[in-house]
């Protein structure tokens, strides 16, 4: 298999692929295009200021009304006019009666919200709000502080508390999260790894797909441009297959060690100090676990890829007949975004050990917990069986596909070519 | 010993048998032609013999030795579905498929430029495929196909597709490379073409041999009992008669074949007693398209007799 024949093969694609403008094009705009993504929400969600919101607070009573209009000129976005905020006193109305007053100015979106504070939020602290965009969180995150404080002062307004004490009183639980790991040294926890777990999940993905559907478009050529038979006289289609798949891995990797290059000088070297939130806590051989990873990946869906290019005449055909593959994609790439958020659970544990939605969930699980030995060497068994496994049958479809013409093939023929001899 | 046996191969696919039980020969230093319909199997006996398919029975032996890859690397191949990358440049192209035979290195880079300066293509060598003019691309394809020096040359519908200028081209390489003791084995449907090239040849029908040999020997075979006929009148008489087994009229001219050679005086006789105005009465020529005729029946497309390419 790896002979004369597949090494022309391997220095063909190196020479298309490698040293093409495209290769150095994607390669930068990649994690340009990530940053820029997070970066652009970053960017909405400072830039939505709430410049001309306009929010009416009432409360039970003139009491409460004169405190909260002086915990309220204390928020900056009421000092810098962002923010135009009247206070009232409900006297004696209920929340409804109140509002139906302003349901108009509401519903027009004179007044972005209304809340109302009633007798009872003095002992249960909840408070209403009304609007037309009653889930505007940005709202709440900027005026919450003020409301808790007034219902805190008054809810302790009889009682002689000393500043330390309304301190601790009106602060919010803080948590630091710190990571376990098996030397039994505890160290604080970072921003550092979940941006690693999402680099890591992130750059799996993208490579996959763009690499992936690059070789897709590379056979469906060969196949449509009638080349194939030609190379087929002088390579087999074992060989060819061999060769294009080593060729474009070689690609793929030199590609994820371009941009993990920035992690890996992190990782092993102290030329560059990150602030301490974002210190980032992996061991060497997590990036080591990752390339590898990244390898058996690559070379399994490869395979997958090629063997869908081989069933079509057509780009067009050909995306539409990847979607099967492109869903064992997807769904872990969700599953490991999740993962960020909401931490290690049930499903990434159980699918970080399926074959195939492995590949992309226990890179972000590694790189967020402490992942057990046996899981991880589980993985890597299923994995390499999953690839052992699958390669002859996407080696099959891809022999009896690249020379079948006519009409387009299903996948109930490609169930049929599989019993061919070829 | 034979350049190239090919021993009883046989192909199905989904059921249906594209390949039966086909076994030829092909001597040293000729032209081979593999005669058929299309859709008779001939892509498929040439793939099988390339290695392309795997035949679920028989073998292919060169010089008395199963082909393998040594055989596809002293091989050129020309399907008949060609094409090259696009984006590639003329001498890259020639050198990567030179490099697949395994010639590479100042020798074989020399002799692609000499081929593209006899094939008027040097001042092109840097050029990408797709801005080459479709005539062009051909020649391209040929260079690429004997580059590495094969010793056998397969070519499957070789004639299709190409404008006249590479027609004739490719009648030079073929009676070139002829002459320098290559073996020569190509497909096609078109009688005309192979008549005129081939030394041996086999003809196929939905897969079954149904003849083969040394195109003389079939053609003295068959011509011994055909008359060529040109005529006024009506021959309709004919039909029926005791001495001939058939009649192909086309109303002024017509093919008869006689059940016995000595008949052919006898046919000649009554044409004349019988008042026929003869133009034309040729009793020793048939034309392989006759020959195919007779032997699988006429058909409404697929065969071609004239027409097509002109050699």
């Amino acid at each position: 298999m790896f002979n004369r024949r597949t090494f022309v093969i391997v220095k063909r694609e190196l020479q298309s692929r490698l040293f093409s403008k495209s290769f150095i094009l994607m390669t930068l705009l990649i994690p340009l295009f990530m940053f820029g993504m997070i970066g652009f929400q970053t960017f909405v969600y400072t830039y939505d200021s709430g410049k001309g919101t306009t929010l009416r607070v009432a409360v039970p009573n003139d009491q409460i009304r004169e405190r909260m209009q002086d915990s309220f000129s204390k928020l900056e976005v009421v000092k810098s006019g962002d923010y135009k905020v009247v206070f009232d006193t409900l006297s004696g109305k209920t929340a409804q009666e109140y509002v139906e007053d302003y349901r108009k100015v509401l519903v027009e979106e004179k007044l972005t919200g209304l809340f109302v504070v009633p007798d009872s939020a003095l002992i249960d602290k909840r408070i209403l709000y009304y609007s037309s965009n009653p889930n505007n969180t940005a709202v709440f995150d900027k005026v919450r502080s003020s409301l808790n404080e007034v219902l805190i002062n008054v809810f302790f307004k009889d009682k002689q508390l000393s500043p330390k004490e309304k301190e601790f009183v009106q602060k919010r639980v803080n948590v630091d999260g710190f990571r376990i790991n098996k030397n039994a040294e505890i160290e604080e926890e970072s921003a550092g790894n979940i941006i690693i777990s999402f680099v890591f999940t992130f750059f799996l993905y993208f490579s996959l797909i763009m690499i992936g559907t690059n070789l897709m478009r590379a056979v469906v050529e060969e196949k449509s441009n009638k080349i194939v038979e030609v190379l087929l006289s002088s390579v087999s289609a074992r060989e060819l297959m061999t060769g294009k798949i080593l060729g474009t891995t070689i690609t793929g990797l030199v590609q994820m060690a371009i941009w993990l290059s920035p992690v890996i000088l992190l990782v092993t070297t102290n030329w560059f100090t990150l602030p301490k939130e974002f210190v980032i806590k992996i061991e060497p051989w997590v990036i080591g676990y990752f390339l590898y990873n990244f390898l058996i990946s690559l070379v399994t869906y490869l395979g997958l890829f090629a063997a869908i290019g081989a069933m079509f005449d057509s780009d067009q055909d050909a995306q539409s007949g990847i979607w099967p593959i492109m869903i064992t994609i997807m769904v872990p790439f969700f599953i490991a975004l999740g993962l960020v958020q909401r931490g290690d659970n049930d499903i990434s544990k159980i699918t970080s050990m399926v074959p195939l939605l492995s590949l992309i969930v226990m890179p972000a699980r590694i790189a967020l917990v402490n992942v057990p030995w046996w899981q991880i060497a589980l993985s890597i068994a299923v994995n390499l069986g999953t690839l052992l496994s699958l390669f002859p049958l996407a080696g099959k479809i891809y022999r009896v596909g690249i020379l079948a013409t006519g009409k387009k093939a299903t996948y109930k023929d490609v169930v049929k070519w599989l019993k061919f001899k070829y | 010993m034979h350049a190239l046996e090919v021993k009883h191969l046989k192909k199905r696919f989904d059921g249906i048998t594209a390949v039966d039980d086909v076994s030829f020969t092909v001597p040293e230093g000729s032209i081979f032609g593999l005669i058929g319909r299309n859709g008779a199997g001939k892509t498929t006996i040439l793939r099988m013999i390339m290695n392309i398919f795997l035949p679920d029975d028989g073998e292919v032996l060169v010089r008395g030795n199963l082909a393998g890859n040594e055989f596809r690397e002293h091989t050129g191949y020309l399907p008949e579905e060609r094409g090259l990358y696009k984006k590639l440049k003329v001498l890259e192209t020639i050198l990567f498929f030179a490099e697949l035979k395994n010639k590479r290195g100042k020798e074989v880079e020399q002799l692609a430029v000499d081929y593209l300066k006899r094939f008027e293509l040097y001042d092109r060598k840097n050029s990408k495929l797709e801005d080459l003019s479709k005539g062009n691309q051909q020649k391209v394809q040929f260079i690429s196909t004997i580059i590495h020096d094969p010793e056998f040359i397969v070519l499957d519908e070789p004639f299709s597709g190409l404008d006249p200028l590479n027609t004739n081209l490719l009648r030079e390489i073929i009676l070139d490379l002829k002459k320098r003791g290559k073996v020569i084995i190509f497909s096609t449907h078109l009688m005309d073409f192979a008549e005129r090239m081939c030394d041996t040849i086999t003809m196929v029908d939905k897969g079954k041999v149904i003849l083969s040999g040394n195109l003389n020997s079939i053609k003295a075979d068959f011509a011994q009992r055909t008359v060529k006929l040109n005529y006024g009148g009506s021959i309709d008489f004919l039909h029926g008669n005791e001495f001939i087994e058939s009649v192909t009229d086309f109303g002024q001219s017509a093919t008869l074949k006689v059940k016995d050679d000595k008949y052919i005086k006898e046919v000649l006789r009554i044409l004349v007693e019988k008042n026929v105005d003869i133009y034309s009465f040729v009793s020793n020529e048939i034309t392989l398209h006759e020959i195919f005729v007779a032997l699988a029946g006429e058909e409404q497309d697929g065969i071609n007799g004239k027409g097509g390419a002109h050699v």
